[in-house]
């Protein structure tokens, strides 16, 4: 029965045009780390052979600590050509350290790659006799845009029907910090959420909203101070029954 | 410049005013808007442009992405281009602006600009901070321009107390008013998305000059009216 009901979930997803950390199959995948810092472990909630969208909450990791470690000299040398290129004196000292950190900076708010889905949920899915809208909203969220490599920050409510199983509460805001630290695009990392949710517990519903400023919008380009983006994935129940979806969307306006 | 014609060595570059210069220099530094001409052009013809779409290039591939996929496949040439734009208070002057814009009227009394929206790149972390800017003033001067001379120096790598202090001794050197106030009021994303991560804390920063910082009925008057 679950089987087919994650059938009926993937039937409904759009079709495959971005994979993993929003690939396209065709296109090639990050070279695999030198290093891990860990022994690979199975996952934990392996669906045997699955397609490879679907297995994005469960990817490997492409990056770890001493990936980062590596990295950091050639990340704060890329800084300093930057302050030259656009006419500051690196030597002065205000901007000493600031390659470096800079460079930190720029890791951190990349982690997300550091981490996985499994890594995170761990032994946070219960067993609940419970059939009613879980919500979880205004959940702050900071990602950067890939296109230009600039904040956009806003808020992500997420709510799902679940299906005799519940997530740990902040385990959902978990999913959002893996999927956010990361060169983002809004519309990916919305369905991105919903997927890993999906996969996680197989709840008769999932429904994510992003609300996001853009900074590459609101400093530069067009310059709007006030516009909003909006995007939403709603999947299962939340897609097939407007009601449903009309519930979740009046609780999270309020 | 005004320090190599004092006979003194200009600190280099000294178009941010940096904090470790003593305070006489310290006003000659910041009334200093020009850059280096060559830098000015250069980054004016986009010479600097290479240079930094290959260091964009290295980040992306040291952050462990691909530069090769789709979405980023053109990233290193619109960060670099954004970061440009971020920074081009560099490439302009106060002088630029100014224009014979100073009109002469009989107002004694206060003007006041205030929400002047504010972006600007911490220098520390080049992560964006961004608020809103109030300018007091008391001389009559081109309104619009309050705005134009925010712009010169937030678009900078900065620090809110240098950027306060900047306009508002800028101001001052160019017209000459009677008093100066500017306060700031911005959110740090280097605060916010990362380290403490506070998300709703704000920096608030105020530069006095004049009769604003000796009579402090007249600074009474001008917080009662920003603070409506």
């Amino acid at each position: 029965m679950e089987t087919g009901k994650l059938g009926a979930l993937r039937e409904q997803l759009p079709p495959r045009t971005v994979s993993c950390n929003g690939y396209a199959p065709e296109e090639k995948p990050p070279p695999p780390p030198p290093a891990p810092s860990r022994p690979l472990e199975k996952p934990r909630y392996s669906q045997g052979t699955s397609s490879q969208c679907l297995d994005s909450w469960k990817e490997e990791r492409t990056r770890s600590e001493e990936d980062n470690e590596m990295n950091l000299p050639s990340l704060a040398a890329a800084y300093t050509t930057i302050l030259r290129s656009l006419g500051e004196d690196p030597e002065r000292q205000g901007l000493l350290r600031t390659p470096w950190r800079a460079a930190t900076a720029m890791q951190f708010f990349t982690k997300g790659y550091q981490e996985t889905i499994s890594d995170v949920l761990n032994d946070a899915i219960f067993d609940e006799d419970h059939d009613e809208m879980v919500i979880v909203k205004d959940i702050d969220m900071f990602s950067l845009c890939e296109h230009h490599l600039v904040p956009f920050v806003g808020k992500v409510h997420i709510g799902y029907l679940p299906n005799k199983q519940v997530l740990g509460l902040s385990k959902l805001a978990r999913i959002v910090e893996i999927y956010s630290r990361r060169l983002q695009v809004q519309e990916r990392l919305t369905k991105q959420i919903a997927v890993a949710i999906t996969e996680a517990l197989r709840p008769t519903g999932v429904g994510v909203v992003i609300e996001a400023t853009h900074m590459c919008m609101v400093m530069r380009g067009v310059q709007k101070m006030n516009s909003k983006t909006v995007t939403s994935t709603m999947l299962g129940v939340f897609r097939e029954d407007a009601k449903t979806r009309e519930e979740f969307l009046t609780l999270i306006r309020s | 410049m005004a320090c190599q014609a004092a006979g003194e060595e200009p600190p280099r570059p000294c178009c941010n005013g940096y904090s470790e210069l003593p305070s006489a220099e310290v006003r000659r530094a910041l009334a200093q808007y020009r850059p280096e001409k060559r830098s000015r052009e250069a980054a004016a013809e986009g010479g600097e442009l290479p240079a930094l779409e290959d260091a964009y290039l290295s980040i992306l591939e040291g952050l462990g992405e691909n530069p090769a996929r789709q979405g980023l496949r053109l990233t290193p040439r619109r960060a670099a281009k954004a970061m440009q734009f971020l920074t081009k208070g560099y490439q302009e002057t106060i002088e630029d602006i100014l224009n014979d814009a100073v009109f002469d009227e009989d107002h004694d009394e206060m003007v006041i600009v205030k929400d002047i929206d504010m972006f600007s790149l911490c220098e520390h972390h080049l992560v964006p901070f961004f608020g809103k800017v109030v300018i007091h003033l008391r001389k009559y001067f081109l309104l619009l321009f309050f705005p134009r001379i925010v712009e010169i120096f937030s678009r900078r790598l900065q620090v809110q107390e240098r950027l306060t202090r900047q306009i508002a001794l800028a101001i001052t050197e160019a017209l000459k008013p009677a008093g100066v106030a500017v306060i700031i009021e911005a959110s740090h994303m280097c605060m916010v998305m990362r380290g403490v991560q506070k998300m709703n804390s704000r920096t608030i920063t105020s530069t006095m000059l004049g009769v604003l910082r000796e009579d402090p009925k007249t600074r009474e008057e001008f917080l009662t009216l920003i603070k409506n």
